[in-house]
């Protein structure tokens, strides 16, 4: 729920997307900030906390196995354990978490992309089908010249979710097998998942002797 | 895998490679689904499926939708399993905002997506026996799909795209006598299955088809991140409905049953035997609801979701059906992404594929149940 908000960078999408609508998002934004701060000092949901401990420790687990930098963050995804991993580190960290005793994190759930104004994130949902514990990974890769080390090699049942991510925000997943669009024709232009991505670009582009180039 | 076949071991015959283009329109790949397969005489030796002749940008269009709107879109997705896909979608954002549901509407609910649950399974048996070349099966199971159909008819208005649940609850409560003919359904219903079972089961033609055929394991299921009775079919145990039990499932007896082999017969057989225990949850559900009582929570007249993340999943007809909502606070959803359980279970297919016959391709692709709408959202 909103405990967590804090805990979320939220502030640059804000920005953002406050732009485009003004005032009024921005006093959205205040009012719901407004509603968790009355909130978070008398019932801090203990869902959430636990989920922040468990986050904690994974993060201890990875810092262990790769060094300080490799995670930018450690928290708590709606009653879930989040942790945000730099995309270098994005494969070794999920291949770890998936083969040590420790966290068998073995089976995923749901990978998503999801496009900021200042970066794309991807989100990996993953449990362990042995202990039954259950992370949120997350890993960011700027707009401009998007890439991320594709997981393949660790779990072989994304393949066809990063290629939908591919086609749909245009990251390119380094070490794929066969990164190809997957839902939109092979010489569609864009990527319509970015929020920069209009629906009338089609009528938009200029037509080239009759036809749209 | 071999790259070049220039003999085929059995018969000793010069054989060439060729590239052969199954569908998109074909009636086996129920739907708009072309699979390229590189053949050597009748041996697969490599397939490459085509998905996204029915993307309709869902998850796009979502973004401008409020989150009441979204609920007809869910309807399109697995069409065959409509009530399903609503509850997936609401139970997402029920789950986001903490809605209390009302008891009432807890059980229609579980009575609805049981019945649809069997609605969707019948369908499976009729498609696939119809893809092996049994004509009769796709014709009885109509008719029984047609009470279910009729019940979803009288309660929400539509046959197919009911747009019934709602945030919090359902549109309608039944109409007088409406859980009375479910009750009557529940045997009838159970007779039907024991003659299916009685009808295919045993037919040395189908058991030929279908056993052995299509293995893998329960390591590879997991590793490609299959669920529903894909999964189930291999002997692992993986029902969300008892793993991490949503809306009332805590509260009723039934069985997960569970594959030996992993093959197309399995997947065949799970879907049957679901069946008698979707029946088993209808009919606890039957008498434990109360018969009063209102069917809408208390909802917010426009429905904001806090700033954040929420991913929920519930155990849909074909797998795990699962919403990720990113919201940032308005009334819309910032990013709205589907976990479809079709699309995850049919990337498998080319590794099943490598190696068999070309006559097996329709008994293995059969067995993934597939829905297009759902793979291309």
């Amino acid at each position: 729920m909103s405990e967590e908000q804090p805990q979320r960078p939220a502030a640059p999408t804000k920005a953002a997307r406050g732009q485009e609508a003004g005032g009024k998002a921005a006093a959205g934004a205040a009012s719901a900030a407004g509603r968790a701060a009355n909130k978070q000092p008398p019932a801090p949901d203990p869902r959430v906390l636990a989920a922040r401990e468990q986050a904690e420790r994974l993060s201890q687990a990875v810092v262990e196995q790769f060094g300080p930098e490799a995670v930018l963050e450690s928290g708590a995804a709606h009653h879930k354990p989040m942790l945000r991993i730099v995309r270098e580190r994005w494969l070794d960290a999920v291949d770890y978490l998936r083969t040590h005793p420790d966290w068998r994190l073995n089976y995923v759930e749901c990978m998503a992309g999801t496009d900021y104004a200042d970066r794309i994130e991807v989100v990996l949902f993953v449990q362990s089908t042995e202990l039954g514990h259950f992370v949120c990974l997350k890993t960011q890769t700027p707009r401009d010249e998007a890439w991320l080390p594709s997981l393949v090699p660790a779990h072989p049942g994304v393949n066809w979710e990063e290629r939908e991510i591919y086609d749909l925000l245009g990251v390119d997943f380094r070490g794929h097998p066969d990164l190809r669009r997957i839902m939109l024709d092979d010489d569609f232009v864009g990527h319509p998942l970015r929020k920069d991505y209009s629906v009338w670009a089609e009528t938009e582009r200029p037509l080239v002797d009759g036809q749209r180039p | 895998m071999r790259t070049m076949a220039l003999l085929d071991e059995a018969n000793q015959v010069r054989t060439e490679e060729m590239l052969l283009n199954v569908g998109p329109q074909h009636p086996s790949t129920h739907g708009v689904f072309r699979l390229l397969v590189k053949i050597s005489g009748e041996t697969i030796l490599d397939a490459d499926p085509v998905i996204g002749y029915l993307h309709r940008g869902t998850e796009k269009l979502a973004e401008d939708l409020q989150y009441t709107q979204i609920i007809p879109y869910t309807d399109r997705l697995d069409y065959l399993a409509a009530m399903l896909n609503n509850y997936a979608f609401c139970h997402a954002v029920e789950e986001a905002l903490d809605i209390q549901v009302p008891e009432r509407a807890e059980y229609l609910r579980v009575i609805l997506m049981e019945m649809q649950r069997i609605a969707s399974h019948l369908l499976f048996i009729g498609t696939y026996l119809l893809d092996l070349g049994a004509m009769s099966p796709f014709l009885y199971v109509f008719q029984e799909r047609e009470r279910i159909v009729q019940l979803f008819n009288e309660i929400s208005g539509a046959r197919l795209t009911y747009n019934f649940m709602r945030i919090g609850g359902v549109k309608y409560d039944a109409p007088p006598g409406w859980l009375d003919k479910v009750r009557a359904f529940v045997p009838f219903m159970r007779e039907k299955i024991k003659m299916y079972d009685s009808l295919i089961t045993g037919n040395e033609i189908f058991l030929d088809r279908t056993r052995g055929v299509g293995v893998y394991d329960a390591e590879t299921a997991l590793a490609y991140g299959m669920s529903g009775i894909n999964l189930r079919s291999t002997g692992f145990d993986w029902d969300l409905r008892r793993k991490k039990p949503y809306s009332i499932y805590d509260r009723f007896d039934f069985a997960v049953p569970l594959g030996q082999h992993g093959d197309c017969f399995d997947r065949y057989y799970l879907h049957l035997l679901e069946m008698g225990e979707s029946l088993k949850i209808v009919e606890q559900a039957l008498e434990q609801i109360p018969d009063t009582g209102p069917v809408l929570g208390k909802v917010p007249r426009l429905i904001r979701i806090p700033a954040g993340e929420y991913y929920s999943g519930i155990e849909g007809a074909r797998g795990e059906l699962g919403f990720f909502i990113v919201s940032d606070g308005k009334d819309k959803p910032y990013r709205l992404k589907i976990r479809k359980p079709s699309f995850v279970n049919l990337q498998l297919l080319p590794r099943l594929l490598r190696g068999q016959n070309m006559a097996n391709l329709i008994a293995i692709l059969g067995a993934v149940d597939i829905v297009l709408g759902e793979v291309d959202a």
